[in-house]
This record gives C-alpha cells, structure tokens and sequence, in this order.
C-alpha cells in the first residue's frame, strides 16, 4: 500500500509557560492511502498538536513529517503553504466557513487558490455539493445554515482540491446525534467510494466506532494502534 | 483577483453599522477639508486676481532702479530699441500695458488731497481691467484727450463731478516742476477700495507731459496669452533685455510680500486640516483595530486551508482602499455643489470683517475655488492615511501565528 502520511520520531515542546510542556515525544506514525483513522486520547494528550504536526501548521521541535515522498517539514513558508493547498484537506471543529461567501462559493474558493478553470470549479463544486446532499443550499451564506450543514460544507472545501488526506480535529463535536450521523456516513461513503484517505482527532466514540484504524496518544506517545 | 475584490467588499459590508460610520466620518472630514481648502484658496485667488488686474499684471518691465526706488526718475525710455528687444516674444504675449505713474496733489476750490496718477493707453487698459465697465458718471478717457477720470471715492473726499477742472501738482522726471489743470471726464469705481480712494486715471500722452516725462514709462506690464507660461516668457525675456538697465518682475516677485502673508495663512489652515486627517485616521484605525480582533481566528483558518499571506494582506489593504475611497467620493460629490455654488455667489462680508477687508484694499467677498486641486489634494491625503492605516492588518497577518490564532 502507498504511504500517505510517515512521521519520524516527532517531538513538540512547548516553552510558553515556566515548565516546558512536552506535547509530543517522539510520535512515529504511518498512514496508507485509504484509511480512515481516528486519533484518541484524552485531553492534553497531544492529538490536536499531531494533527497540526501533520497539516504543516506548526513546527515539530525535532523530527520530521513526510506526505508522500515530500519531507514536510523542510519545506519554507510560501512553498509549505502552497504544498498544503495542494494535497491536504482541513476540517475544523467549528466548520471555520468564511462568512462573506455563499456554501458554493467557500467550496469554490479554495480551487481558485490553485488557480483552476470556472468550468471545473463550478462542475466540481456542484459534485461536492451533491455529494454532502446540500445542492439546494449552494447559495447560502453559512450563518444561514445549521451547525450539520456547515459542517458538510466544510468537508466538501476540504474534498475540493482532491488532496492526498483529509485532516478533521473533533469534527463532530459541535453536532447534534443525526448531524454528526449524517457527517460520518458521507465521510465514510467517500473514504470507501473515493479511497480517501480520512485522519481524524476525536473523543466522540461514534467516530471511533466508524474508524478502521484507532491509534490512542497518552501524553503525547502512541499508547495503542489498533487496525480493525 | 475579482475573488479578492468579492472577499473584500462583502467584508466591509458584515458590520453595516461600523462601516457607514467609518464612511461618514471620512465623508464628513473630506467635506470639511474641501470647503475650507476651496474657502481659503478661492479668497486669496480673488486678491492675486484684483491685485494682478488692478495693478502688477503677470509680468513687468520696469527700470533696473525702480522696484527698489519707484520714482519717476527711474523710469524707463520706451524707444525704438526696447520695443524692438520685446519683439521675438511677440507671439507669446497677448498685449502690453505702458503705463507712467506717480503720486501728485490734487486740488479743487474746497480741499486738496494726494493721490496716485496712472497715466495709461485707453485702449489697452481696456483689456486689462474693467475701468471703462465701471464708469459711474461721464465717459471713459480716449487717447488725445486732455482731461481725467477720478475715482469714485475720491470723487467723494474733493465733492468733484464731471466737467469740474481740477489741479496738479507734483514733481516731474528729474526734478522738473509738473503742474497742470485737467478737467473731469469720467468717475470710475475701482473694487479695490484703497485704490477707489485715491486714484486718477489720465491718457498717457498727458501723463508724460504733466511729468515731464516723454517716452518714458514706470513700467511695462506684459500680459501672456497663457498666464501660466508666464515663468517661461520671464525667463525667455530676461535674455533678450539688459539686466543692466531693465529689470523683469513677475507678479510672484511683486506680490512676494503678500505672498509670504498668504503662505502663513496657508500654514494655519493647514493646521486645522491635518487636525481633520488625524481624526480621519484613528477613526479608520479604530476600525480596522476592531476589525482584526473580530477576525483574527478567521484569517488564520483562512490561511491554514492554503491562502497566502499576500494575498490575505492584499484583501485588507482593499477593504481599507474602499471604505476609504466611499467616504472620499461621496465627500467630493458633496462638496462640489457647495464650492461650485460660492464660487459663483462668493460670500458678502459685512459689519467689522468687511471693513477690514476693505481696509487691506480688498473687496469684501469671499469666493470658493474651483480648483481641482482641492479635490484632488484631499483625495491624495486621504488615500495615503489610508494606506499608512493598511500596514496594521498587513503587518498582523504577515505577523500571525496561524495554530495560535485558530484557538482564540
């Protein structure tokens, strides 16, 4: 199988506060492509940093994070931020839509940071839609959508720019029981049809329950990794 | 780049309420600033005007002595050879203005009073000032004639009307004793008040024999076809005339004093405006402060799914450019009425302030400028506040640490 995602020995210490907080200690990790993995652990226990770690949206204190064959963590600011665009999706607890532009348009949004045609964003943000069942709500601004739906919209920008993975940090945790149901079968209907590869950081055991793979973080190490 | 205009726009219009009172208070201010820039420069464009018509014109050829000493003694010999020097510069020169002038006693059987005598040619005064226009009583002065126009307040002081002799007395070029008697022809009101005062207008053939004075001028004015090339003529001109016996003044060297006065003035104003910037500026850095706060978790995921940090940097610059830009084009359109308006109704001074403004021999109105550099100045000023305000939200998202910033 192809590795998506390899990180090596990672590290993170944070020094904000008088005793350095080690929130990771040397996290090795690999994902392949097509898995649908959720990261537990309790609070504090260094899932979010990983995730950061593994989008490219903070620095590792030492150690290195590959996706494919491209190390990461070498890469500068303006080519990290371009690599990103390109082949990670990012799903945010709290949707993190842009307010200003409608559900189309924020799927939109991120194909025209890679500078696609109108033709192919409009065909793919329409596909996106359908496939989050939202078609009808492709013209409404966010504040106008409900937590689930939001939430889908998210998801559907995340898918827009065909990365390789998919990051989601506790993506159900605002959502209602049949929000957060109706997220997971779409999450889990595009990982089984599309082979997407899904990484998840999550509490909510309905996501454990839906995961193939579940590797548990105990203040910041890999406890457990279990495949299913 | 239209995403970035959408994303920008739809921005300035979350918070309807901040936005319009961020507007306003650009609008408010640019309105403020035009009026009072438009006020100030229109006034003093009235005096230049009256002071240049009545008196210096655009440009002035005068005897090499005389600016410093004006007597008639240091006037000028208006011969073959000069009028022959200002010929290469004919084309660029709309016409002249001799003129002989110098201060005499004027007398009547009831009272005696000084007054300036401006020994003229009718025909080219006309062009050059309204004279024959505001002639009140009588006729206005022919080349051959033999008599005067007074002004009308002096008319006033000596109870002179037409048809009345009055008698001269002053001294001529070179000592010589002038003195004569020239009837009244014309009483001619002169909007500068200190010059309707005292003034007396006599063709210039009479002016140089009552001084004693043939050919010769106190000054030359010259009048270019463009006013504003009249730097360039200057220049050109002073190459062709001797410096050692001429001497050319443009009408910003003869009003330098009053020009400094002005440019004082000027200074003042602009105090009061950079007051006006200043709350223009904080008030859009209020803005833009609030802005940033509210935003800040926003930009950082805006950046985490792959935008760059120059391109969110430039959709903050254009929502300051056009909040901006809303207050100062709806200030300019506010504003042109209101200086179009003054500027064809100037503002009648009346009571203390027209009495000083007559005083300082200045008609007691108050035109607005038409200029377009008062619009065009605001517009600049106002467009690099708003720049300089812009390096805030470009400094905070180059400065932004996304992970820390996404957990606010």
């Amino acid at each position: 199988m192809t590795k998506v995602i390899r990180t090596e020995n990672l590290t993170k210490v944070y020094n904000h506060t008088v005793v350095p907080v080690h929130a990771l200690g040397g996290v090795d990790l690999e994902v392949e492509k097509g898995e649908f993995t959720a990261i537990i652990g309790p609070s504090g226990s260094g899932k979010t940093t990983l995730l950061n770690m593994i989008g490219g949206l903070d620095h590792p204190t030492s150690g290195r994070v590959f996706v494919g064959d491209t190390e990461m963590t070498a890469l500068k600011e303006s080519k990290l931020i371009d690599f990103r665009l390109r082949n990670i999706g990012f799903v945010f607890q709290s949707y993190n839509l842009i307010p200003v532009l409608t559900a189309k348009e924020n799927i939109s949004f991120i194909m025209l940071l890679q500078k696609r045609s109108k033709e192919e964003m409009e065909a793919r943000a329409i596909q996106l839609l359908q496939e989050v069942g939202l078609t009808d709500k492709a013209d409404v601004r966010p504040q106008k959508l409900s937590g689930g739906q939001q939430q889908r919209v998210a998801v559907a920008r995340a898918l827009a720019s065909r990365p390789q993975f998919v990051l989601a940090d506790e993506p159900t945790a605002n959502l209602d029981t049949q929000s957060a149901f109706n997220l997971l079968d779409i999450m889990q209907k595009l990982n089984e049809e599309e082979h997407i590869t899904l990484l998840f950081s999550t509490h909510d055991q309905r996501v454990i329950d839906r995961a193939r793979r579940v590797i548990k973080l105990v203040d910041g190490k890999i406890a457990s990794d279990e495949r299913r | 780049m239209k995403m970035l205009m959408i994303l920008a726009w739809r921005n300035l219009w979350r918070n309807k309420r901040r936005t319009i009172i961020t507007v306003a208070s650009v609008f408010f201010a640019v309105l403020l600033a035009i009026c009072s820039e438009s006020f100030q420069r229109g006034s003093y464009e009235m005096m230049i005007d009256n002071m240049v018509k009545y008196s210096t014109g655009y440009l002035k050829v005068q005897d090499v002595m005389y600016h410093d000493e004006p007597s008639i003694d240091n006037s000028l010999l208006y011969d073959d050879a000069l009028q022959s020097a200002l010929k290469p510069y004919a084309e660029s020169i709309d016409y002249l203005v001799p003129r002989i002038q110098g201060f005499t006693l004027v007398a009547n059987d009831e009272t005696t009073r000084g007054a300036l005598l401006i020994g003229m040619n009718p025909d080219s005064e006309v062009q050059f000032n309204d004279f024959r226009e505001n002639i009140v009583a009588g006729d206005y002065l022919e080349s051959g004639d033999q008599s005067v126009l007074i002004s009308s307040g002096l008319a006033r002081v000596l109870n002179a009307e037409v048809g009345d002799t009055l008698v001269f007395i002053s001294q001529g070029f070179q000592g010589a004793s002038a003195a004569g008697l020239f009837p009244v022809k014309g009483i001619v009101r002169i909007r500068v008040p200190e010059m309707d005062r005292a003034t007396i207008l006599m063709p210039l053939a009479a002016a140089q024999w009552f001084f004693q004075a043939d050919e010769r001028l106190t000054s030359l004015i010259v009048m270019p076809n463009n006013p504003a090339d009249t730097e360039r003529l200057a220049n050109a001109m002073a190459k062709g005339l001797d410096a050692e016996w001429f001497r050319l003044l443009t009408w910003k060297e003869l009003l330098a004093d009053f020009l400094k006065l002005m440019a004082f003035d000027v200074a003042a104003n602009k105090v009061f405006l950079y007051i006006l910037y200043m709350i223009i500026a904080f008030g859009i850095y209020g803005t833009v402060l609030t802005m940033m706060v509210e935003r800040t978790k926003e930009l950082a995921m805006i950046i985490s799914v792959g935008m760059k940090r120059s391109q969110l940097a430039v959709v903050c610059v254009i929502e300051m450019v056009l909040m901006t830009l809303l207050g100062v084009i709806a200030g300019a359109l506010a504003a042109f009425p209101v200086v179009y308006y003054f500027h064809h109704n100037p503002i009648q001074l009346s009571g203390e302030l027209a009495n000083v403004m007559i005083d300082y021999g200045f008609e007691p109105v108050m035109p607005f400028s038409m200029s377009a550099i008062n619009f065009l100045s605001q517009v600049y000023v106002v467009s690099v506040i708003s720049l300089l305000v812009s390096i805030y939200p470009v400094y905070k998202v180059y400065s932004m640490k996304v992970v820390e910033s996404s957990k606010l």
